[in-house]
Parts: structure tokens; C-alpha cells; sequence
């Protein structure tokens, strides 16, 4: 909690105005206070096999997240983002960037308009991670799909987009191609094959690591560029649809000197958001692919597992509240290799109800409960049976603020 | 020289005389005229001066009438916010006043008014009152131009000096989407709740009425007609459409910390 409270100065030596001097600089903080109940099984964060972010034995007054997102106007093409995060459960990194980049955007000279981002980003697949830093918007937690996005991807390198605009040519929405080349992401996918999928708010941060799993998520094993290619089309900002392809182009027989392997890994992701009524949000994503680590030549001892997850959410926002139910529906499948038997392959499904609520501009309530119904066999290796019913109700305080000067 | 050829025409007078109705003002002549035969003049001038009146009160509404235009869907139903146009044809010379300047904010992530229509030759102001900052810009062959991020009113009025149209966009907020429809017609608008739009002191003759709207997808040919303003009768036109109209639900309105 001394992480916390430093970040808590912070906040407050920000939000007195005073950081804000230059009007090139925007600046949006969050602090976010949990109070957790649970009857969940260990949770992964904590060394366990649990698919919650907290469990029965880590719960009551916890810290949600302390975040701080910067935007630095460097020129009126150029502007640099950072994300700054806390989460009060890694003591050697209690403070990391999530997020470090530079986004060049041109005005538009015509119907289609480039834009780049270099440094260290999300993909552009999540409809729930909507806000500054990341933050999901109709719930506290985001989906198993999307919680895994946020854990083992992130892009570090470079992404370009074309998109044309159609409000030139009377069309009220626009149509975007856009691509990304990275590295240091070769280790995604052991997150998914040693625990299967999860629910969670808690993202990754780029140097710390997520509650006591034991390897570091981004780092260059195979010195092979990943890519990844996606296309969304917008139709009057009430609709949209989201197709993305993810290639991380590990060689998963390369090795690092301290015995990391590389993994391959590659999806594909749909999505799709429509906003029918003017209080209604109905989201759904879905993802299937498959992760894969040692060398061919190991032949059925080559570690191979596919996987999908997908969920449908509505939202209903009337005033200051809103109210959201999902659905959600995982699975991993191992098909050959070894981690031990039982193989690992993991059945399950959530579903989620959230209300929140904004108090003030800067106060907002979320109350959240999350019942996850799931089979995994390697809980046998820590004594639990294999299918188990978890469950977690949170309700988070948030004081939120955003200045631009 | 230019101006004063306008002005000894019927279309020039009636400019001049809207104009003035338009400021709030009267003709500066006329009051002259009245307060020189109630001061001084005898009976005889005034039987003069009332005839001169009742020639007066005739010419003049044979210089100015009215033109009500509405426009309605197919299914009957008042469409608003539809610019019209109306411009005399075989009348050409400059307008007799600098045309007003405008506005077009931005509010809510959204440009207020959505559709605005001006004449060519205003300066049109962009103040930022939103909680965020906006980049506006437009490339349309009518006017290119960029406001660099901002928030309030740092930026000098844009001369819009090209009839057409003008799309705006905002390139942090891409479902910012602005019309500022720039004219030549001295005649302009926009119609109102009832889908109607009322034109006063038109000079006779025949003028090209043209409609446009973004959410209009009729054909060009069927959005101008040709109208024949009376001396003393009112005109009218009405527009019903044969399509329907395009469809463009009120973006939702983001939250203030929503990258969107």
C-alpha cells in the first residue's frame, strides 16, 4: 500500500493544476479503491490456479488501480502518450508504464488519412477498452478475451493506418486498414497454456510482471518480427465491425539463455459494436487460434494448443448509471505435448453484471459481480477438483480527472 | 459605378430595402420625405403627397413580395435544417452589404449548428466550447483549411470565399461531421421545425430555388426549381421528396474521459 500512497501524492500534486503549465499537455488520473468478496479458488495472481483476479483468501479493501495517463503535444502531427500504472501487488515494479508511444496523424489532405503509432501500444481489437489507459467501460472487469489481450500482447514496435473517411463523400462513417510490426512478444501464449483463460482488470505492465507468475511477458527470444494485419468499418458511429489477424512469427524452438522458449503464436479476431437505441450498447468479440512451443523435430512432444474465447455484452446507460450483463465462453484445447498430465485443456464460461454509477464529474461507483463455471485438470496438481464454480462481487470507488492546459 | 447600376434596378432596391429591414433600419428617404410635409407644406402639397404615397405604397409591393418554400418527406412528414436557396435568374452584381459573419461551435464532440449556410464572402468563427480539444479541418475544394488542437476561440475567423460545400471533420474525433454551405444566392436559409422557410421582400421575377441537405438523397434535378415571384401575391413551393430520407442517429454522447 506505500506504492499506493505515493501515487496518491502524485494525483493530488497533479490534479492542484500545477504539472499542467503548457497547453500541449493533457493529463487523466485514476484511483481506484476495491472492496472485494470472494469464494474464489487461489487466484493465479496469487500462485494458484484460480480464474479471478481476487479469491477468498485476497479480498476485502484492495487497491483496483492507480493510473496516470499523459499526452505531450510535441508538434501538432506528433504527440506522445504514456500510461503510468500501479496496482499495489508487485513490489519490485509497484510503478510501470503500461503504455509508451508516439502517435503521428497528419490532418487529411483527402478522403484517406494516414496515421502511425511507434512504441509500445494495445492492438486495436478490445470494444470494452474504451477509455484512457486502457480502462474497459461497461464493467470493471473486461472479458476473458480481452483480459488475456491485455496480459500477454502488446505491441512494441510500429503500426500504420489508411483511413478513409467518408463524411467527404456524403457517407456518415469510414473504413480503416490498418497494420502493425513488432517484436518482444515472444512469450505470448504461456500465460494461456500454464492457467487457460481469466477474468481480470488487472493488464500487464511493460518491465513488471502479473502477481507471481514467473517470467517477464516482453522480450525478444527469436529475433523474428511478429505482424499483424486488421480492417474495421464504421457505419454512423452506431455501428462497427472489427476483423484483425495476429501472427507473432515465433520460432518456437528458439531458446534463451536462460531457458525461456519462444512461442507461436497467431489468431484471428472478430468484432462487432452496435448501438440500436440511444441508451443501448451491444457488443460481441470472438477469437480463435492457436499457441505452440518446442521444435518439430519433438514431434508429438511438441507443445500445441488451440484456443477460442468470445462473449456478448449489453449495456444500458440511462443518466449518470449504467448497467451491463456478458456472457462469456472459453476454452483451450491441447492436442499434443506434455506439461505433465493431465493435458491442460480448459472449458468455461461467465457471466457478468455490473452497475455504475457516476457520482459526480470526478466520483464514480461500479458494483460488479462475476460467476465463472470452469474445468481445468491440472487444478488436480494443487488439489482442487478439476471443475469448479468461482465467484467474486466488487464494488470499486473511482475518483477520475483529466486536465488539459 | 457598380454598385449604383444595382441600385437604379428593381433587384438592386429591394436589396438595398431588405438589407435595411434586415438591420432594423428604414429606409433613410422615405422618413426624410414625411417629416419635411407634416412640418411645412400646405393642403395643396399634401393631396400631392398623399397621392405620391398611394403611388408609392404600389410601387413598393411591386418591388417586394414573399416566397414560403417547405419541404416534406415522402411520407408527408416536415423535414428540417434543409438549406434552400433562392436565386434570381438573369440578375447578376455583388451583394450590397458585406454579408454577416457566423459561427460554428463545437459542443459535446459535435459541431453546433450541424448544417450552416452563409453567404460567399463570410468569416465564419470556430470556438471550442467542449470539455476537450479538437483539430478542425476540411479539405473541399470550397475551402481548405486547418485549425491547429485547441480549446476556446485562439484562432482568427476562416474567409469562406468559394461557393460549394464545405464537410468539416475533426481529426482526433472522426465522428465530428460539420456542413457550412456557402453561397452566391442573396436569398438563403434554413427551414425550420415545420419544414418551412419564409423569403420576404423579393424583388419580382423568376429565381432558382435549390434545396440541400445531407440527409436528402433525391436527385440534384428534382432539389432546384424554377419559381416566378408576383408583384403582391405570395409565392409558394413546396418539396416533397421521393426518397427517403438518409438515415443519421445523434452520435452517443461519449464520457468525458472516453477516447472516443
Amino acid at each position: 500500500m506505500r506504492c499506493a500512497s505515493w501515487l496518491l501524492v502524485l494525483l493530488c500534486a497533479v490534479s492542484s493544476r500545477q504539472v499542467c503549465a503548457s497547453d500541449t499537455l493533457t493529463i487523466a488520473g485514476t484511483l481506484d479503491l476495491r472492496w472485494v468478496a470472494s469464494n474464489a479458488e487461489t487466484s493465479y495472481m496469487n500462485g494458484g490456479l484460480g480464474p479471478l483476479r481476487f479469491d477468498a483468501d485476497h479480498d476485502g479493501l484492495r487497491l483496483g488501480r492507480a493510473m496516470l495517463a499523459g499526452s505531450l503535444r510535441l508538434t501538432d502531427l506528433i504527440t506522445v502518450h504514456g500510461v503510468l500504472d500501479a496496482y499495489g501487488d508487485d513490489p519490485d515494479k509497484p510503478v510501470d508504464f503500461s503504455e509508451l508511444y508516439a502517435e503521428v496523424r497528419p490532418f487529411p489532405t483527402n478522403a484517406v488519412r494516414w496515421s502511425a503509432r511507434v512504441g509500445a501500444f494495445h492492438m486495436p481489437i478490445s470494444l470494452e477498452n474504451r477509455a484512457v489507459g486502457w480502462t474497459p467501460v461497461y464493467s470493471i472487469t473486461p472479458s476473458a478475451l480481452n483480459t488475456w489481450l491485455g496480459e500477454e500482447f502488446r505491441t512494441i514496435g510500429l503500426e500504420g493506418e489508411a483511413r478513409w473517411l467518408g463524411a467527404s463523400s456524403g457517407y456518415y462513417g469510414d473504413v480503416a486498414l490498418v497494420a502493425g510490426a513488432y517484436g518482444w512478444n515472444d512469450p505470448a501464449g504461456v500465460l494461456l497454456a500454464t492457467r487457460g483463460f481469466a477474468l481480470s482488470d488487472r493488464t500487464s505492465t511493460l518491465i513488471g510482471s502479473l502477481g507471481r507468475t514467473p517470467f517477464g511477458f516482453f522480450r525478444e527470444i527469436d529475433h523474428r518480427p511478429g505482424y499483424y494485419s486488421g480492417l474495421s468499418w464504421r457505419h454512423h458511429d452506431t455501428f462497427e465491425l472489427r476483423a484483425l489477424y495476429y501472427d507473432n512469427r515465433g520460432n518456437p524452438a528458439a531458446t534463451a539463455a536462460d531457458g525461456d522458449g519462444a512461442w507461436r503464436t497467431y489468431f484471428w479476431s472478430y468484432g462487432a459494436r452496435l448501438e440500436p437505441a440511444n441508451h443501448w450498447t451491444l457488443l460481441a468479440q470472438y477469437m480463435d487460434g492457436e499457441t505452440t512451443i518446442g521444435p518439430d523435430s519433438a514431434g508429438p512432444d511438441q507443445f500445441n494448443m488451440t484456443f477460442h474465447a468470445g462473449f456478448a455484452l449489453a449495456s444500458f446507460e440511462w443518466g449518470r448509471q449504467l448497467l451491463t450483463a456478458r456472457y462469456d465462453d472459453f476454452g483451450t484445447n491441447q492436442y499434443s505435448g506434455f506439461y505433465g498430465p493431465p493435458p491442460a485443456d480448459q472449458a468455461g464460461h461467465s457471466w457478468t453484471l455490473a452497475w455504475g454509477y457516476d457520482l459526480t464529474e470526478h466520483w464514480q461507483l461500479f458494483v460488479e459481480g462475476i460467476r465463472v463455471t470452469s474445468s481445468y485438470p491440472p487444478r488436480l496438481s494443487v488439489g482442487e477438483p478439476p471443475a469448479r464454480v468461482d465467484s467474486q462481487l466488487q464494488a470499486a470507488v473511482r475518483y477520475r480527472f483529466r486536465l488539459e492546459r | 459605378m457598380r454598385l449604383r447600376k444595382l441600385l437604379n434596378t428593381e433587384y438592386g432596391q429591394a436589396m438595398l430595402y431588405s438589407r435595411l429591414i434586415h438591420l432594423g433600419q428604414k429606409p433613410a428617404r422615405s422618413g426624410t420625405a414625411t417629416e419635411f410635409a407634416l412640418g411645412r407644406c400646405g393642403f395643396a402639397t399634401w393631396i400631392t403627397l398623399l397621392c405620391v404615397c398611394a403611388v408609392g405604397l404600389v410601387a413598393g409591393s411591386c418591388r417586394a413580395a414573399g416566397l414560403t418554400v417547405s419541404v416534406v418527406d415522402r411520407q408527408g412528414h416536415p423535414v428540417v435544417d434543409v438549406v434552400v436557396t433562392a436565386a434570381p435568374i438573369g440578375v447578376t452584381g455583388p451583394p450590397a452589404s458585406l454579408p454577416a459573419g457566423a459561427v460554428m461551435d463545437q459542443v459535446n464532440r459535435a459541431f453546433v449548428p450541424g448544417v450552416l449556410v452563409v453567404a460567399v464572402g463570410a468569416r465564419v468563427e470556430f470556438p471550442n466550447n467542449d470539455s476537450v480539444s479538437h483539430q478542425v479541418y476540411s479539405f473541399s475544394p470550397a475551402k481548405r483549411f486547418q485549425l491547429p488542437l485547441y480549446k476556446g476561440k485562439p484562432h482568427d475567423p476562416a474567409l469562406f470565399d468559394r461557393p460549394g460545400l464545405v464537410v468539416l471533420g475533426c481529426n482526433i474525433h472522426d465522428q465530428m461531421v460539420g456542413y457550412i454551405y456557402v453561397t452566391d444566392a442573396p436569398y438563403f436559409g434554413k427551414t425550420d421545425a415545420d419544414g418551412s422557410l419564409a423569403f420576404k421582400d423579393l424583388a419580382d421575377g423568376e429565381y432558382q430555388v435549390t434545396f440541400w441537405s445531407p440527409l436528402v438523397a433525391d436527385s440534384p434535378e428534382l432539389l432546384t426549381r424554377k419559381i416566378h415571384v408576383d408583384a403582391g401575391a405570395a409565392a409558394s413551393t413546396r418539396l416533397q421528396l421521393t426518397r427517403n430520407l438518409r438515415t443519421r442517429p445523434e452520435p452517443r454522447m461519449r464520457k468525458g474521459d472516453w477516447e472516443y
